[in-house]
């Protein structure tokens, strides 16, 4: 037992207690409430005091509501880009891959820069929705709905490339080890084919992940419909074919889900296994697109980092995209900013922060070791392709990506830089624009110069290759507006247990603050209220 | 919303203070308690220190300093990784580890005492490559590019501006200063709060966390470089610092667990550290084991897929000469049984259980050391030197000596304060900390 008293020195810890210098929590600046500095407390995550009814309002009612005058001209913008995809493909296949500004040389480029950087991007969904909630981080559920959906997106859009690269598009499923008369194979020793498994695997996992969230708020949905189909219909109205096939389709969608207690138990625990199930693969699909380069012996291609550092740069140009989409979103849409505070754009311009650093420490280490490792044809890549103005024609998109990568997400040191929805908005933008400079820098920069110098050949990109790239995003664009318009885009449900008033022990305290449900002494454990206190 | 004022603060933390967990004989060993234990590990380390000394000289200089760099590296990584581990909390504001991490503070104040241990290898290498002068033969030296004999080779005059002793040992001194510095600052700013109940020392650790970790990351890769990976001066890999960082976090929560289970089985820190806690500490141990997994077949994979001979020397060296055994004992030890047995609730859930396994993860881990390390001492002069396993004492020895006095440290510094950080401002988080699904 202890030599003192224990009443008697918890006695004289206490009455040594201050409660420091000056009371700093009088003077700060909070933005919009949330942005809370004090150790100790917490940010709400829903602002306005919302209600669960609220929230099923608001939230419906972007998906149920005439859109804003905006979403039109937005949506025949980026649907009318994706011809562009349509046109550029179709040419592609009827003429051949000479069409892009493929050579002899650069036997890739544009085409798989384009299929890393859409798979990276897709990559900040399934971390947001597994990673974030196996860490127990509630924050998640402002994003998780829309980062998933940008990940499905960006995956279908990643999926084009490597299927319209390979020239004779109809022999594309020789891709898959399908059993045939002519016994041909794939190379099951090719990092290639493994980008097929992993990546379908994950668009999988990806897309049940996806829906599995959304069906009990299918099923809210699908019980609104059917509510105002009897309204109308109640009201001696016509019944209007929208509010049938809305009330149709979620039905279908929502799978006969009756928010019973059994459903959500089974729910919560399908949820938690398609989690750790989806965690290795957010980590696997962007190591084995790493491999594509890294097992092969070209210089600038084979270095050890490449997976962990090729995750790492996905999950940094992922949280750029989300954080892109969002912040203007959240401008426009009526009520956004209750659910997508400024603490949440706060903690992802953290993260971008740290992934850009981590970005950061591998293009310093693949620097170093290629002068460390002594491979002259290694450091040529390093200096004479891609760093040194002087030498290397690239020289400009090997700085961009490191103005952009590295330098911009360095204003984030600064709070008033992070809090500010238009700073992180450019931040975003560069950071997209820096990963796209990464996948370019890695292929091109490193094919265009590699072993005999009398083959070098630069790479110049065709109109083919410029439209096929817009029309991605175009593509990506135009689902992502149709997700905005016909689904909620927060997880009603998740949104409601991150409510105040979801708290169990809210309001058994004092104050509405931390510790208030230690009750006097009592356990602090749930234990069951015990009246006012 | 506002914040709370200083008063309800103060009103606040007085309310978590009446906690029963909290109690001083909750939180505190009994007076005296562990001086015993502690002596009896510095018994051990002397013991074992004598013995690898013994061994210098009854097998040979190298052979011991390698075995005691296993230990030291070993005993580092679990101080830099607990270091690492407090700072990623005090960034993401964490809640739950409110209750544990005072140990983790015990475990990264290690710091300046794993630096010192690291200092004799480094010296006595500088000295032995200055007395042999020109005279020593291929493998004389541990860190053979010391070696004044073989300068003239193409690599070793490229790396020189690296690889040279004053920058050696510069870098080192810097390591040095950057850790102690982090290691002492936020170790004191914890202490610091125990006192005064200042909630906002909370604050100032956060913000140093935010550079530290960039500078840890940074300085913690090439240590790892200089001690372990220029012992072939040869071989690179990129991912070097990353596999060591994995290797730390992985000892880190493996030594934590220990620790924590210990001082459970002593009727200490009841209800404040519970099997929920241990749960999470559980999956910590779980994925930085699967994380380990993945950064040394990553690693290993892309030497071996493309096969250049600059670099598959170094896994050459581990799949011959009988260190293939323990190579695919650590893809079993290291990954496959953790892996298998942490995916089981109960086996988390249980104090003693989870400490099994993070004692064999800390063997494991200490095997990857030694794997790593060990194969370089007979490498150009393996037939006539090498004792075979009548050598195996020396390991041992060493490996136990760095240990216990690393244990003894350890047991004093546990036991001379509170064993929870009682005015940690998210302690009542801590203290309620539950896992609900499932």
């Amino acid at each position: 037992m202890s030599a003192i008293n224990p009443d008697e020195q918890t006695a004289q810890q206490l009455a040594g207690l201050r409660p420091g210098a000056a009371d700093r929590s009088k003077h700060a600046d909070l933005g919009d409430g949330t942005l809370v500095e004090a150790p100790g407390e917490r940010a709400p995550l829903v602002l306005n005091d919302r209600s669960a009814h609220d929230v099923t309002e608001i939230v419906c009612g972007y998906a149920e509501n005439t859109p804003p005058k905006w979403w039109l001209p937005a949506f025949l913008i980026a649907a009318s880009s994706t011809g562009l995809l349509g046109v550029g493909v179709l040419y592609l296949i009827i003429t051949g891959v000479g069409v892009w500004g493929l050579n002899n040389q650069v036997n890739w480029a544009w085409d798989i820069t384009n299929f890393v950087f859409w798979i990276g991007i897709g990559h900040a969904g399934t971390l947001i929705s597994a990673i974030l909630c196996l860490l127990k981080q509630k924050w998640r559920t402002a994003v998780n709905r829309s980062a998933e959906a940008m990940t499905i997106f960006a995956v279908t859009c990643a999926g084009i490339f490597p299927a319209i690269h390979v020239g004779r598009i109809w022999f594309i499923w020789f891709v898959f080890p399908i059993p045939n008369y002519n016994y041909i194979w794939p190379n099951f020793q090719s990092p290639l084919l493994w980008d097929v498994f992993a990546v379908s695997t994950y668009a999988t996992v990806s897309g049940l992940f996806w829906y599995m969230g959304m069906i009990p708020d299918f099923a809210t949905m699908r019980d609104r419909a059917i509510l105002r189909l009897n309204a109308s219909a109640s009201a001696g109205e016509k019944k209007k074919l929208p509010d049938i096939l809305r009330a149709y389709i979620f039905t279908l969608l929502a799978q006969g889900w009756r928010m019973s207690s059994r459903h959500w138990h089974r729910y919560e625990m399908a949820y938690l296994l398609l989690a750790g199930l989806a965690t290795p693969l957010v980590l696997s699909v962007h190591s084995i697109v790493s491999f594509d380069f890294a097992t092969s012996v070209v210089p600038g291609w084979h270095t050890t980092i490449f997976p962990p550092y090729f995750v790492a740069g996905a999950i940094f140009g992922g949280f750029a995209m989300v954080l892109l989409l969002l912040i203007p979103i959240r401008e426009l849409y009526a009520n956004f900013k209750d659910f997508l505070t400024l603490r949440h754009l706060e903690n992802m311009s953290k993260i971008l922060l740290a992934t850009g650093m981590m970005v950061g420490f591998a293009y310093a280490m693949e620097f170093f070791i290629a002068w460390y490792g002594g491979n002259e044809y290694e450091w040529y890549v390093f200096i004479n392709n891609r760093a040194n103005p002087a030498m290397a024609p690239y020289w400009w998109a090997y700085w961009a990506m490191i103005t952009c990568n590295v330098l911009s997400p360095q204003v984030f040191w600064f709070k008033k830089m992070r809090t500010n929805p238009l700073v992180i908005w450019l931040v975003a933008l560069f950071v997209t624009i820096g990963m796209w400079f990464e996948r370019f820098v890695i292929i091109v920069t490193s094919l265009h110069r590699a072993w005999l110098p009398a083959t070098w050949h630069m790479f110049w990109p065709t109109w083919v290759d410029i439209g096929i790239f817009v029309g991605s995003i175009g593509l990506f664009l135009t689902l992502f507006l149709l997700f905005l318009r016909f689904v909620p885009v927060f997880p009603i449900a998740e949104l409601k247990a991150v409510l105040p008033e979801a708290d169990p022990h809210r309001g058994h305290g004092d104050h509405d603050e931390p510790g208030a449900d230690v009750h006097g002494g009592g356990h602090g454990e749930l234990s069951a209220p015990k009246g006012a206190h | 919303m506002s914040q709370m004022t200083a008063d309800q603060y103060r009103a606040h933390l007085e309310r978590t203070r009446r906690h029963p967990a909290l109690a001083a004989d909750n939180i505190h060993l009994p007076a005296g308690s562990g001086t015993k234990l502690s002596a009896l590990c510095f018994g051990v380390a002397l013991a074992g220190l004598a013995l690898t000394l013994l061994g210098a000289v009854v097998v040979n200089v190298k052979h011991a300093l390698a075995a005691y760099q296993v230990g030291v590296m070993s005993v580092l990584a679990i101080a830099l990784g607990s270091l690492f581990m407090i700072m990623i909390f005090n960034l993401v504001n964490a809640g739950w580890h409110g209750t544990v991490k005072r140990q983790w503070e015990h475990l990264f104040s290690m710091l300046p005492l794993c630096v010192l241990l690291v200092f004799p290898v480094l010296a006595i290498e500088v000295i032995r490559a200055v007395v042999a002068g020109d005279s020593g033969r291929d493998g004389f030296l541990l860190f053979e590019w010391l070696n004044p004999a073989i300068s003239g080779t193409f690599l070793i005059e490229h790396k020189a501006g690296f690889l040279n002793a004053p920058f050696w040992l510069l870098r080192f001194v810097l390591y040095a200063a950057i850790w102690i510095f982090l290691a002492q600052r936020l170790y004191s700013l914890s202490k610091q709060q125990d006192l005064t109940g200042d909630r906002w020392l909370s604050q100032k650790a956060r913000f140093m966390s935010g550079w530290g970790t960039l500078v840890l990351a940074l300085t913690s890769s090439f240590a790892a470089f200089d001690w372990m990976m220029s012992m072939d001066y040869r071989f690179f890999s990129t991912m070097w610092g990353v596999y060591y960082f994995a290797a730390s976090a992985g000892a880190s929560v493996a030594t934590l667990v220990i620790v924590l289970a210990i001082l459970r089985g002593m009727g200490r820190l009841t209800g404040a550290v519970t099997d929920e806690h241990f749960r999470d500490l559980g999956k910590f141990l779980f994925a930085f084991s699967v994380f380990w997994a993945y950064i040394g077949f990553s690693q290993y994979f892309l030497i071996w897929y493309a096969n250049i001979p600059e670099e598959t020397a170094y896994y050459l060296r581990r799949m011959t000469g009988g260190w293939e055994a323990l190579s695919f004992f650590l893809i079993a030890g290291h990954f496959v049984v953790p892996f298998v047995l942490l995916l089981f609730k109960p086996v988390k859930h249980s104090t003693l259980g989870l400490a099994l396994v993070a004692g064999w993860l800390l063997v494991m881990h200490v095997l990857d050391m030694f794997w790593i390390i060990r194969p370089m001492v007979y490498v150009q002069d393996w037939a006539s030197l090498n004792p075979g396993p009548t050598g195996w004492w020396v390991d041992v020895a060493a490996i136990v000596g760095v240990f216990a006095l690393f244990a003894g440290v350890l047991i004093r510094k546990i036991a001379s304060g509170p064993l929870v950080a009682a005015n940690d401002p998210y302690l009542h988080e801590s203290l309620k900390h539950k896992n609900y699904v499932g």
